[in-house]
């Protein structure tokens, strides 16, 4: 595992390579070294050979000097010393060889010195006994005497001369022993080196081919990249481009230059060329901004126009952020979108909110109508009926007393629709704040509101006990007292009306009518009665506006009552329900977010 | 004032509204003098005067030409003179925002104009007949709009 770690690191190869030059220089020099050594072994064998020759020769020598003397001893010839004097003259040439042959060995130097001593002994010997020959042949006894000297010292020489040549032998024996120890294993480890070096540049070659493969795929997925990113461009309506800051040079992306409605690269990515789209309007702006930009290395958002060569204007939308490339130099990387379409877009749901909005003021002049102008008139003609009835219902016919009933049943049913729409109208406000409130207290008020009715119908309300909630209060009132007037209006005619409300805290997962609910914490406040009730298919029906379920002879209403309800609970963000079966009573369970 | 009429001052600029007022005291039969403006500038006009009878109830239409009901109601709260007033906010609209400004300006009922005759004259006789200086103490909010 740790050499596939060391394998995969990128500074494997420049280890390789470097270990590798290191390994060739070793063996080069351990190769070179190996060599020296044969040839200076060679040197030195030869030099042996060539000292043993020497050595031989000066005995030759000597034995030619020998054979002259005793020519000369038997003939008294002088004829007979000339190879005498020969070898003399060629022995010290032999010497000289000699001398510079074993000037690295100290011990032949020696047995040099002391042969030198030898040879030069015999000579004199040679000399003496020549002189004895040609001045005196009596003594005899004397010359056998130096003759015999001579001998002597000839086989002292012979002694010396071998003892040198086995010493050089013997040299030359210890020198290649000692040479072959040495050598022995050189190949075998300049083989394994070389090796071991191979399979170290074969791994580095097998490493570098597979970085080039893996760069290779790397650069196939950039060039999709890359690829995908124009497409990308193209489609998201938005280009990109670069700022070198030190060198100062500016990159645009090939949509950058749709953007200004131009071919990509048509003309110098410079801040210059790209400036003359801009609109004239917001070209100090957005030259001020790529000053700041020069100074702070970033750029906040900013919004700006180019104006096509169609002439048409464009809005474009740009962001910048500087990073730091590997080679340590700062760019600012940015992206411009066109907008224009997102502008059109905010421009005219801008025109429609305004149209909302006159509407809305139009609704709310019209609301003030109904609610003041329209009721006065009403409430007069309502009035003066009462006056009517009560001061001249004496001097009408039947018939007479029969119209005022019914002028007086239209005009109440009049001011219950006006009445009711106002209220209707008036939940529609939605800037309405929510107050933590005593839904205990506003339960009463509501109690108030259909107290007469109450009384009349003869009707218990049982009602727990509630926390406190954020609400509208006078909302929550109005649905309180509409749903108890329901509840009141609906009764069954056998039964006295009896309404239990009850409170519930309750999560979004605890009920599935609650899926779509944005809480996860609801109050649940249950509206239970045993009046007629209604088929449970009608549950949804009922809350719409100006939907009934009877007829108005049957019981009077506008079908806007359920509905305010429902818009209250929805002002709540909350949601409201009802369940029933005719005869069963009706349940209604309203949830308001905690 | 020192006699025993209870005195009223209506200040509304319908004509219909002022004489429906004055009926139902006529039928009441009430110990009371009835006086009407038509405008909140004639009321205020009377009132600033300084041998000016100011009356125990005032009943104060809001929706009037020249000045309304509530800048009359601003005036009479900003003047010492005024402080026993008892002032009764009659108006056909009974909007939670009016409702609100004029108990914050401190007028003591809220009387929505009835479409009943006999339900005026209940409202009113129920009006003139509160103990106003220990109804005054218990003055809130829930029982501003008055309901009958």
């Amino acid at each position: 595992m740790a050499f596939v770690k060391i394998y995969k690191s990128s500074w494997f190869v420049k280890v390789v390579f470097v270990v590798s030059l290191f390994l060739i220089l070793f063996v080069a020099g351990l190769g070179y070294k190996h060599i020296t050594e044969v040839s200076e072994s060679q040197s030195l064998v030869l030099e042996t050979y060539e000292v043993s020759v020497e050595l031989e020769k000066i005995l030759s020598y000597l034995k030619d000097a020998e054979t002259g003397q005793r020519g000369f001893f038997i003939t008294q010839d002088s004829i007979y010393l000339q190879p005498f004097f020969k070898s003399r003259r060629k022995i010290n040439n032999t010497f000289a060889e000699l001398k510079s042959l074993t000037k690295a060995n100290p011990t032949q130097q020696e047995n040099l010195k002391q042969l030198n001593i030898l040879i030069e002994d015999r000579l004199e010997n040679f000399e003496i006994a020549s002189k004895y020959v040609l001045k005196d042949q009596t003594d005899l006894q004397r010359f056998k005497n130096v003759f015999f000297d001579g001998k002597q010292i000839m086989d002292a020489i012979r002694e010396k001369l071998n003892s040198m040549i086995s010493l050089e032998k013997e040299s030359l024996k210890k020198r290649e022993e000692a040479y072959q120890n040495a050598t022995r294993f050189t190949p075998i480890f300049l083989f394994s080196i070389i090796i071991f070096t191979l399979l170290l540049l074969y791994l580095a070659y097998v490493k570098i081919n597979s970085n080039l493969d893996q760069l290779k795929q790397k650069n196939q997925q950039l060039l999709v990249f890359k690829e995908s990113t124009n497409q990308s461009e193209i489609i998201n309506k938005h280009g990109s481009w670069r700022w070198d800051i030190e060198a100062d040079t500016f990159h645009f992306s090939e949509n950058l230059f749709r953007l200004l409605g131009e071919k990509p690269n048509s003309f110098e990515h410079t801040p210059e060329n790209f400036n003359r789209f801009v609109h004239p309007d917001d070209l100090d702006k957005l030259s001020k901004q790529v000053e700041q930009m020069r100074e702070d290395k970033d750029l906040p958002f900013i919004h700006y126009r180019v104006i096509h060569k169609d002439a048409s204007i464009h809005y474009l939308k740009a962001y910048g952020k500087s990073i730091v490339n590997s080679e340590g130099k700062t760019q600012l990387l940015g992206t411009t979108t066109d907008i224009t379409d997102e502008i059109d877009y905010l421009n005219k749901l801008e025109l429609r909110n305004q149209e909302l909005e006159l509407n809305n003021k139009e609704l709310a002049a019209f609301n003030y109508v109904a609610s003041h102008d329209l009721q006065e008139p009403l409430r007069k003609i309502q009035t003066f009926l009462s006056r009517l009835e009560d001061k001249e219902a004496i001097n009408f016919s039947d018939s007479g007393k029969k119209y005022v009933e019914r002028i007086h049943a239209a005009a109440t049913r009049m001011r219950l629709l006006i009445d009711d729409l106002l209220q209707y109208s008036r939940t529609n406000k939605s800037d309405e704040v929510l107050i933590k409130s005593n839904i205990n207290t506003i339960l009463e008020e509501a109690k108030q509101d259909v107290a007469e009715t109450i009384l009349k119908e003869n009707a218990s309300i049982n009602a727990a006990h509630f926390p406190e909630m954020k609400v509208i209060p006078f909302q929550i009132q109005q649905l309180f007292s509409n749903l108890l007037g329901n509840s009141l209006k609906y009764r069954s005619k056998d039964k006295d009306p009896v309404i239990d409300i009850a409170y519930e805290s309750v999560y979004k997962k605890s009920d599935q009518r609650l899926l779509n609910a944005l809480d996860e914490n609801y109050h649940k406040i249950i509206f239970k009665d045993n009046g007629i009730g209604f088929k449970q298919e009608y549950a949804k029906k009922i809350f719409t506006l100006f939907s009934r379920l009877h007829n108005k002879d049957e019981y009077s209403g506008t079908g806007i009552g359920l509905s305010i309800c429902k818009k209250i609970t929805d002002n709540h963000t909350g949601f409201i329900f009802a369940e029933s079966a005719p005869t069963k009573g009706a349940i209604f369970t309203i949830f308001l977010p905690k | 004032m020192n006699d025993n009429y209870t005195h009223i001052i209506l200040a509304d600029d319908d004509e219909d509204d002022r004489l429906f007022f004055e009926d139902a005291f006529e039928e009441l039969k009430m110990a009371t003098k009835v006086n009407t403006y038509n405008d909140g500038v004639y009321l205020m006009d009377y009132l600033n005067k300084k041998d000016a009878i100011i009356p125990h109830i005032l009943f104060l239409d809001l929706n009037m030409p020249r000045k309304s009901g509530k800048e009359c109601l601003i005036e009479i709260k900003n003047n010492d003179r005024f402080k026993d007033l008892v002032i009764a906010i009659y108006s056909t609209s009974a909007s939670e925002e009016d409702i609100e400004d004029t108990f914050v300006q401190g007028a003591n009922i809220y009387i929505k104009k009835p479409s009943d005759f006999k339900k005026l004259k209940k409202i009113l006789s129920s009006v003139v007949t509160t103990n106003w200086q220990y109804h005054t103490n218990g003055l809130n909010r829930s029982n501003f709009l008055l309901r009958l």
